[in-house]
């Protein structure tokens, strides 16, 4: 804003020493690659994705083909149960399997349709992203009253909360997986989903408490003060003043863990639970397509990660309102 | 309507205790304007923090309207609602509109509808001068519409008494004079009111009594003619050949 109209410089040379960087790390990746005459089948990846998969249609009682009426691409089959009701079914023109008059018992197979599915890096996905999503929820709970407790005056209640945040953040979370599962599922039964799910929130509400503190602290002391002048509880003072400035204060760091929650949630598959991790493991199994798949699922969780952060730059932009 | 008697605050840190407070007695009749005044680190402020319960005091009693805050028994906050504040830093909600800030506690504490709190507020918002700033928010402001806000914001509660803590001391210059009117005015409406300030034009048009504190103590009291013209303490007499 400041006044001087200055001529900026040019950004040009720096964006093209940026791309040279860029293209000469690339090239050094492809002839490292040809180096180790490694083959690559990038072809074997997309089916991991979607796949076009058979279903096969079968008669639902005894009875027979009534009639077969070709219907485009499909052919549609009216089938006539002995009791006379009529159903009438479609399978793919190729797969047909019966003829007109065909006496058939029930689940007899009529044919067979084609039909996209989504194949286990999708089903991967969609578990790394449900984990992630139902530990950050806990995370969030956890660590808003952790961080709580931590700038309680009540000494018990602070202590315990400085236990749990030394406890969490000096042990490795792999450790407390297998804590989580193998001694507290063991002796409460749970199901491995619920342990992993647990150890995760548990782990991440740790940093959130952290955060939450921090952000409570930086909120001057006025505000609490002239809340309470207005005859405010601490209680509401924290609902109506405090928390909502320090929430928007700690968007970011907030954000950073929950992306950091996404990544280590890969540890999961270590009790077995099929994440995008354990499904890129099992797809390498199968194909030895190492290198392509383990730059899939990174490029995934990027995706992932990356949209989180977008997601965050717009709330923060609209909680700018009164700056 | 404040009985404050013997009034001891002693901040302890690592290595040294420092008695802010050191046997403060004082009274404030409804209806009267007292001014507080005493060069910086004299425990002026701290005094007003403890009449309405932000500071702890560790001996003496204070009494509201009778209810005394050193009694365990004493719900601070429902005393608070009848003790407006006011700050040197303003300490308007920033994250809330010039409108909801006056509204919030209404609401919150009064149990008011939003309608009524609304109609209160916007009263308040015309009497100090700001009504077109009605949804702004606070960092929008100049120190001076700040000040006024909040002061308005401490009305909205209907209190007894109100307290200002230094009120123009963070404001510009030009700024003084709008919110010193603001409170000529709710003097001459009657409210009564206890004023720590710098500001000894204020003191002498304004106040029925002026206090002057020094290292915690209650050093001199009596009328602005008397403390201006006629003071007979000799800490009186330096701090004001310093500031006049």
């Amino acid at each position: 804003m400041a006044g001087v109209p200055k001529k900026s410089p040019s950004q040009l040379p720096w964006v093209l020493l940026l791309a040279a960087i860029l293209i000469v790390l690339a090239a050094g990746t492809w002839g490292a690659v040809r180096k180790i005459d490694y083959a690559w089948r990038w072809n074997r990846v997309p089916q991991y994705f979607f796949y076009h998969g058979e279903e096969a249609v079968k008669i639902p009682f005894d009875g027979r083909v009534e009639q077969i009426t070709p219907a485009g691409r499909k052919t549609s089959v009216r089938l006539l149960s002995e009791e006379g009701t009529a159903v009438t079914v479609k399978v793919d023109k190729e797969l047909l399997k019966v003829s007109e008059g065909d006496e058939l018992f029930e689940g007899d197979t009529v044919g067979f349709k084609y039909r996209w599915r989504l194949g286990p890096l999708m089903f991967g996905l969609w578990t790394t992203l449900w984990i992630s999503g139902v530990a950050s929820v806990l995370a969030l709970v956890i660590g808003l009253l952790t961080g709580l407790c931590r700038v309680s005056k009540n000494l018990t209640l602070r202590g315990l909360a400085a236990i749990y945040v030394e406890f969490i953040r000096g042990t490795p979370l792999l450790v407390q997986i297998f804590i989580a599962y193998f001694f507290i599922g063991t002796v409460f039964n749970l199901n491995r989903n619920v342990a992993g799910v647990g150890a995760l929130g548990i782990f991440a509400g740790a940093y959130v408490a952290e955060i939450v503190r921090a952000g409570i602290q930086s909120i001057p002391r006025g505000q609490m003060e002239a809340a309470r002048s207005l005859g405010m509880s601490v209680f509401q003072a924290m609902i109506h003043i405090i928390l909502p400035q320090a929430l928007k204060r700690i968007l970011p760091p907030l954000a950073g863990q929950f992306i950091s929650l996404i990544k280590d949630s890969s540890l999961v598959s270590v009790i077995a639970i099929t994440d995008l991790t354990k499904s890129g493991r099992e797809i390498i199994t199968s194909t030895f397509a190492t290198f392509e798949v383990w730059l899939t699922v990174a490029a995934m969780y990027l995706v992932v990660t990356s949209l989180m952060s977008q997601l965050v730059f717009y709330l923060e932009r609209r909680f700018a309102v009164s700056d | 309507m404040i009985e404050a008697t013997n009034v001891v605050k002693v901040f302890s840190g690592r290595s040294v205790t420092v008695r802010a407070v050191d046997g403060v007695s004082a009274q404030v009749a409804k209806g009267e304007v007292v001014v507080v005044i005493g060069p910086s680190g004299s425990g002026k402020s701290t005094f007003l923090r403890c009449i309405n319960g932000l500071e702890a005091f560790n001996e003496g009693h204070i009494l509201i309207d009778g209810v005394d805050l050193a009694d365990r028994k004493t719900d601070l906050n429902a005393v608070r609602a009848e003790v407006g504040m006011v700050f040197q830093q303003f300490n308007l909600f920033p994250h809330k509109t010039v409108l909801e800030n006056l509204t919030l506690a209404q609401r919150v504490v009064r149990k008011r509808s939003r309608k009524d709190a609304g109609v209160k507020a916007r009263n308040l918002l015309s009497k100090v001068g700001i009504a077109e700033k009605e949804s702004e928010y606070p960092s929008r402001l100049s120190g001076g519409q700040q000040q006024r806000v909040a002061i308005a914001r401490a009305l909205a509660m209907d209190p007894k008494i109100m307290l200002f803590d230094e009120p123009t001391s963070a404001l510009d210059p030009e700024m003084v004079g709008e919110v010193l009117d603001v409170m000529k005015q709710l003097a001459r409406e009657g409210m009564t009111m206890c004023v720590v300030t710098h500001e000894m034009g204020f003191a002498r048009e304004v106040a029925d009594r002026v206090l002057f504190m020094d290292e915690g103590k209650l050093v001199e009291e009596g009328t602005p003619e008397h403390f201006f013209t006629n003071p007979t303490e000799a800490r009186t007499k330096l701090f004001l050949s310093q500031v006049l």
